[in-house]
């Protein structure tokens, strides 16, 4: 691709299935060399345009709602394949995730690696709590808010089971945050309580509550809503509060405006002109109180691009970076899939030969500790423009030390922060042409996130997930 | 100015600065070389992630040099000043420029000066082992005002080349000065050194490199007459502006020979620490002359049978 206009597409989708509903989304990136002609390339995602957007369904559960039923939600993505005209070779990227309550359901890991094997080829295929919180927050729009604005914006995902929070401002993440508030946490049939949730039971308790008439009801809400409240201003400092579910926010007081999305903000927006099912729980009611109360009312309200769709969305849209487009890859070892980050800042060459053999040392020692030949990618930063002599330095300071790795036919994993994976990749393959590599840049990840790596693209670039637990403050 | 006016002026302003704005930094080390500012002309964008805050600050060069007097916005004013090497938000006192950013000015307009006129080191030719022919032109002001004459070898370069270069090679590297000779001394080595390796591993067998003094592009013609490459990679010294002044072209051309058009050149530009880094841009360089072997064609042509 050495010539501008040169258009490459590649499909991505995203599952998203939450405690109450599933929903599927297949989305076409357009990738874009950015450069001009005489200049090295720079390949970029151009355009996003969504293809097909499914209906929203009922999470299909089994054995008293304790598992997800595989067969069902198979046969669901089969069906939105066929409607969409997509096969799921044709799927280069994109995440299938399980969120809310779904995650604690016993067969959840087991769903996971089957779609992302059957469905096409996924990157990020599990979403914690904070990731969640993220992928939300970019496809309600508040993540692009607050860019645009400079504002700091909080969006809050309340869905079937949890309430997601992710504050930005400016497009950085100062934090996220996650609730036990929920449309489904207490049901109804015929007009009586049918099932409590074990938090809900805690706060009933707390506040002396027999959960027996509706003004019962009405209290929980209110305690939801006053949770959120506290925790958006920052003015809650202890976890006593059966709702928190994880750590506490981060961010203090700054949020400036509020977004909310999810299943239960479509109570509050109703952008979905065909949805009429009823769902027999407190969503709307949730959606009640937080419309009344006051407290919340002095934050700017800002409303979603995407409601119940917004996580669903965010992970089939906005999960995605493209690599450098000077790499030096084994195209054969590709995808790789949830690698472990090992941060090395390597500023100083005097002592470089000892830093990468530390660094890989504690690497090792922290990702596979019982030496089952788990992979990792090593992440450098810091270092300036190199010269040459310097690259070939660290290549070979690099090839021995990963030579303590168990197994040495798996690739050599390289994340450069700067643009030299190329060049380095060259360096340590004209060393030892034997062993496999993968060396790419211009991504950023930190200690503690996991890597997806997707397959070579025609453009010479792969497609990177970066599941990314970190926080600016 | 000459060579030691520039070396003051260069001292006051520092001296000035960090008395002035009180910035906290590494004193510059003496190169011994007239254009220490130029040493991080450019920003290097980020184009991939929000900026990291933890991460610590990158100055652009331009930072030091902006003093708009009580800005409205002044973390704006900063943020905009990032993105751009370029001279914005530098203020005024009253119609003219301030005397910073005026010194500035000249000081950057005498090291582009200075990189037409400089010479590239014997030190760097030795090392490489690159002997040094001349075009017709020798004389740096006729250089200039007569393209036509750095367009051709002069009977002694010919003699040389025929007499020291290896025949009909796949891929032949040429360095020239052309119009900067920091662009050659900074970047050339390990541009070269980086597609060396590049070529090696693609399995290209390589010509006998040389240096051209008072080069051209259209020079790899006479080179493509003489020794009747494939491919012939040309790493040239770009006409030095005011952001930078020593940033390196690499022109590559499937058989150049008399008479070949231009738009069966092609180019890689902007190579130099602010730009493209010299050893990526080595490695990069192999995978487009793999592509001009493969498709036997460049610039236009290659494009055309690309599609």
């Amino acid at each position: 691709m050495s010539s501008s206009g040169n258009i490459e597409t590649i499909l991505s989708v995203g599952i998203d299935i939450g405690t109450s509903t599933t929903k599927i989304i297949v989305s076409r990136f357009s990738l874009e060399n950015i450069a001009g002609a005489s200049h090295v390339p720079k390949i970029e995602i151009v355009k996003k345009e969504i293809l097909y957007k499914s209906p929203i369904y009922r999470t299909p559960l089994l054995d008293n709602k304790k598992i997800i039923d595989i067969q069902e939600v198979h046969a669901l993505v089969r069906k939105e394949y066929e409607k969409a005209g997509v096969m799921p070779t044709d799927v280069k990227t994109g995440a299938v995730i399980i969120t809310g309550e779904s995650a604690t359901k016993e067969n959840a890991q087991e769903i996971i690696h089957d779609l992302s094997s059957e469905a096409g080829e996924f990157l990020v295929a599990t979403a914690g709590p904070d990731l969640e919180s993220i992928i939300a927050a970019k496809g309600s729009g508040a993540y692009q808010y607050s860019l645009d604005t400079g504002k700091c914006i909080a969006n809050i995902d309340i869905g079937g089971g949890t309430t997601n929070i992710a504050v930005y401002k400016k497009g950085i993440l100062l934090g996220t945050c996650t609730l036990h508030v929920g449309g489904r946490l207490i049901e109804f049939q015929d007009g009586e309580i049918a099932a409590v949730s074990k938090p809900v039971k805690e706060v009933a308790r707390m506040i002396d509550q027999s959960l027996s008439s509706q003004e019962d009801v009405e209290s929980v809400l209110d305690f939801m809503v006053n949770t959120l409240t506290e925790i958006l201003n920052g003015s809650i400092k202890t976890k006593e509060n059966p709702l928190i579910l994880g750590h506490l926010p981060e961010w203090g007081n700054t949020v400036e405006a509020i977004m909310f999305s999810g299943g239960v903000s479509e109570c509050l927006y109703k952008h979905e002109t065909a949805q009429s099912e009823l769902y027999d729980d407190i969503g709307s009611c949730l959606a009640n109180k937080i419309k009344e109360s006051s407290r919340l009312a002095e934050w700017e309200w800002i409303t979603p691009l995407e409601t119940v769709r917004a996580t669903v969305l965010g992970a089939g849209t906005q999960t995605t970076e493209i690599s450098g487009a000077t790499i030096q890859v084994d195209a054969a070892k590709l995808p790789l899939k949830n690698l472990p980050v090992f941060h090395l800042h390597l500023e100083d060459l005097q002592v470089g030969e000892e830093s990468v053999k530390q660094a890989v040392q504690q690497a090792l020692e922290m990702y596979d500790p019982n030496q089952e030949g788990i992979n990792f990618a090593l992440y450098i930063s810091g270092l300036k423009i190199l010269r040459f002599s310097e690259v070939q330095q660290i290549a070979l300071w690099l090839l021995q030390a990963f030579q303590m790795q168990i197994n040495n036919d798996q690739p050599l994993v390289i994340v450069m922060a700067n643009d030299m994976a190329k060049v380095l990749g060259q360096s340590i393959q004209s060393l030892k042409p034997e062993r496999p590599i993968v060396c790419i840049d211009q991504i950023k990840v930190e200690n503690g996130d996991y890597l997806d790596i997707g397959s070579m693209l025609r453009a010479e670039v792969v497609p990177v997930v970066v599941k990314t637990l970190a926080f600016h403050s | 100015m000459n060579a030691s006016d520039v070396e003051k002026v260069t001292e006051l302003i520092l001296k000035e600065l960090n008395s002035q704005h009180n910035v906290s930094r590494e004193p510059e080390k003496p190169t011994g070389s007239m254009v220490k500012f130029h040493k991080n002309l450019n920003t290097i964008p980020d184009f991939k992630r929000t900026p990291d805050l933890k991460e610590k600050k990158v100055r652009n060069h331009m930072e030091d040099f902006s003093s708009v007097d009580h800005p409205t916005n002044q973390e704006y004013l900063t943020e905009q000043i990032k993105k751009t090497p370029a001279r914005i938000g530098v203020g005024r006192a009253g119609v003219r420029p301030k005397t910073n950013a005026l010194l500035k000015f000249r000081l950057d307009h005498a090291a582009a000066v200075d990189s037409v006129y400089g010479k590239v080191s014997d030190e760097l030719l030795n090392r490489m082992n690159w002997f040094s022919v001349q075009t017709m032109v020798e004389d740096q002001e006729v250089y200039i005002r007569r393209p036509d004459l750095g367009r051709k070898l002069n009977d002694e370069a010919k003699k040389q080349i025929a007499a020291k270069c290896k025949k009909n090679p796949e891929v032949q590297i040429v360095i020239s000065d052309g119009l900067s000779f920091e662009a050659v001394e900074k970047n050339a080595e390990d541009v070269f050194l980086s597609l060396q390796q590049a070529l090696t591993q693609l399995g290209y067998e390589q010509g006998t490199p040389f240096f051209v003094k008072n080069g051209r592009v259209a020079i790899m013609d006479d080179i493509g007459e003489a020794l009747n490459p494939e491919v012939v990679v040309l790493l040239i010294g770009e006409r030095p502006g005011l952001i930078s002044a020593e940033s390196l072209s690499a022109y590559l051309c499937y058989k150049p020979r008399k008479g070949t058009i231009e738009a069966d050149r092609m180019v890689i530009s902007n190579i130099h620490a602010g730009g493209i880094p010299p050893a990526e841009a080595g490695a990069y360089l192999g995978n487009v002359v793999k592509k001009i072997l493969d498709n036997k064609a460049s610039g236009i042509s290659l494009v055309k049978r690309e599609k």
